[in-house]
């Protein structure tokens, strides 16, 4: 595949550390902490295209997580269908809310959008809470059946999930060095250049926002499923800034950055967790607030992101290199285009 | 000669201010038009009416007999109408050649899953359009950079890239705004010599521009405008010897005197 010579060692290291991370001699909780962490790159993943590519920014993705993942909870736990129909619809529905709110805001730039997109966040999580009936309210629903993947165990779900991570990471990346991918990156620098190219602005920031829907829609069924009980708690405000601020940490530009940053913010909170064992006074929401920190600190002194910062960081090694055995080489000037 | 583009009673006003106050004129296919007059004349506001960044307050633009002011802003490329900017708009942190193949999306059909998905056929349609963009790059005369960063290059480079980014499409009129602002006497005459090629690919070329020896040069025909409203039109050898052009470029002190 094209797509793995392009991205070369990166690519084939990745798939290997995730082949074999179930095998490392280590405690079997951090199977289900990857399995975790692989539902929140497929969030994140959709999250760079819309806000590190195409310039948009949602501060609502744990809305179409939570729209996912009670979909198919409801299908499966109340009317009896299989988990893979169920995931299916977990799509099909973000993606259709995705399509109204990214028709009715389409004019809206900046603070507004960000307000726009909050204000989706609370009105899904609310209705989830109120619409008793159907979810089960605050109290949230028990009994969601397993995925069956040749058979039931968490080592096949954490398989399953991984497969899944690696075929929205491959798509997206095909994406970027694409036609629609470069028009989402003209939208973000100048839509006044982009729609003289011929780029139809609204209908490109659309489809940013239906593909990131359905990814988090994706990952909000597997998460369902994963579970087995669900409540509105974790599909607010609180969740979708955590997704932002993954995407921020790794590099906006980079879809690489965006996996990378949901493994760096699942490792603080695991490190965290271990922490309050010893240290007392880390009770409470400590995580919030080393993620605020965070974000700070990385908006202040790398506001590129952790991926970006390390290539153009290896890059000038090369450079470096090259230069103390007094070559003189062009290629030293070209840089990798975003990945 | 065919006439490509129709203007009538084109206006615009600004809160008040009337920018832009009955123009007419009009090109032939295959014509290179500058239109030129001292600053704050409304040229570039004309220029941003025809290629629909902004829409008159009142007239007409038709296009190959086409009325223009109902077409979406983002159909103008695809009927074959693109532009250059005045301060660059480039895509830096895309490279060269990416930045001139966002110039060929109006030729490009593949939707998002095709190219997640990398059908064949949005493979192929990918490969032509990187050919075409390497072609028009080394037309512009900037071969063996494509793979480096726009946000790398220098000025008059990123000029000649929006070129060719413009031109990668095969549109049947380019609008330049100001290509030759901020470009030394070499890189000039570079940019005219390849103007010329573009003419002789069939392309027309409405060109805004303050460098007069430039305009002599390259213009076939010349549209005046001063405070909004057209105040001459003809060739070269005409505008330079028209009394109210040379007394509308003498009531501008920081002016270039044109002579006649």
């Amino acid at each position: 595949m094209k797509v793995i010579n392009k991205w070369g060692k990166g690519f084939f290291l990745y798939l290997f550390l995730v082949l074999i991370f179930p095998f490392l001699p280590i405690d079997e909780y951090y199977r289900s902490v990857a399995i975790i962490i692989g539902f929140h790159s497929i969030v994140t993943i959709g999250l760079c295209l819309l806000m590190g590519q195409a310039g948009q920014i949602s501060l609502g993705q744990a809305a179409f997580f939570g729209l996912g993942a009670y979909t198919s909870a409801v299908v499966t736990a109340k009317y009896g269908l299989s988990p893979m129909i169920g995931l299916l619809i977990a799509m099909i529905i973000p993606a259709v809310f995705a399509y109204v709110l990214g028709r009715a805001i389409a004019g809206l730039q900046g603070y507004y959008l960000a307000m726009a997109t909050l204000a989706f966040g609370f009105i899904v999580q609310i209705g989830i809470t109120e619409w008793e009936s159907v979810t089960g309210g605050a109290n949230g629903m028990i009994n969601i059946p397993q995925i069956a993947f040749f058979g039931e165990s968490e080592l096949r779900m954490y398989y399953l999930v991984w497969a899944l991570v690696t075929c929205v990471l491959v798509f997206s990346l095909s994406l970027l060095h694409s036609r629609v991918g470069r028009a989402f990156r003209a939208i973000h620098k100048s839509e006044v250049a982009a729609t003289s190219m011929g780029i139809n602005v609204r209908s490109f920031k659309l489809s940013a926002f239906i593909i990131s829907g359905i990814f988090a829609g994706l990952a909000g069924g597997l998460y369902a499923h994963f579970m087995g009980i669900l409540d509105p708690q974790p599909f607010g405000l609180h969740e979708s800034i955590k997704f932002l601020t993954m995407v921020v940490i790794g590099g906006m530009t980079s879809i690489w950055g965006a996996l990378i940053g949901a493994v760096v913010i699942n490792a603080i909170s695991e490190i965290l967790t271990v922490l309050r064992e010893y240290i007392p006074f880390l009770h409470g929401d400590v995580d919030t607030i080393v993620f605020g920190g965070i974000l700070v600190l990385i908006v202040m002194f790398m506001p590129e992101g952790l991926v970006p910062k390390s290539a153009a960081f290896l890059q000038s090694m090369k450079m470096k290199k090259k230069a103390a055995r007094g070559e003189e080489d062009d290629q030293s000037m070209e840089r990798k285009a975003t990945t | 000669m065919t006439m490509l583009l129709d203007i009538r009673g084109l206006s615009r006003d600004f809160g008040g201010v009337k920018a832009v106050s009955e123009v007419d004129f009009h090109m032939n296919t295959g014509e290179i038009l500058a239109l030129i007059g001292p600053n704050g004349a409304g040229k570039s506001t004309v220029l941003n009416m025809i290629s629909g960044v902004i829409p008159p307050s009142s007239g007409e633009i038709s296009f190959e007999n086409q009325p223009m002011l109902q077409v979406a802003g983002h159909a103008y490329a695809s009927l074959g109408i693109t532009r250059t900017f005045q301060n660059l708009q480039t895509f830096d942190d895309m490279t060269v050649v990416e930045n001139v193949m966002v110039g060929m999306h109006s030729k490009g059909k593949s939707s998002l899953f095709a190219c997640g998905i990398k059908l064949p056929t949005a493979r192929k349609e990918e490969k032509e359009m990187r050919e075409q963009a390497l072609k028009w790059l080394d037309l512009v005369g900037l071969p063996d950079i494509s793979s480096r960063l726009a946000g790398s290059l220098p000025y008059g480079k990123l000029r000649l890239m929006e070129i060719a980014r413009a031109m990668v499409s095969g549109p049947k009129l380019l609008l330049l705004d100001e290509p030759a602002a901020g470009l030394n006497h070499t890189e000039t005459a570079e940019m005219s010599r390849l103007f010329k090629e573009i003419r002789k690919s069939g392309t027309a070329i409405l060109l805004v521009e303050h460098d007069m020896d430039m305009i002599m040069q390259v213009a076939d025909r010349i549209v005046v405008l001063d405070q909004g409203k057209k105040i001459a039109e003809g060739t070269p050898q005409e505008i330079q010897e028209n009394k109210s052009v040379i007394a509308a470029y003498l009531g501008e002190e920081e002016e270039e005197l044109v002579k006649g």
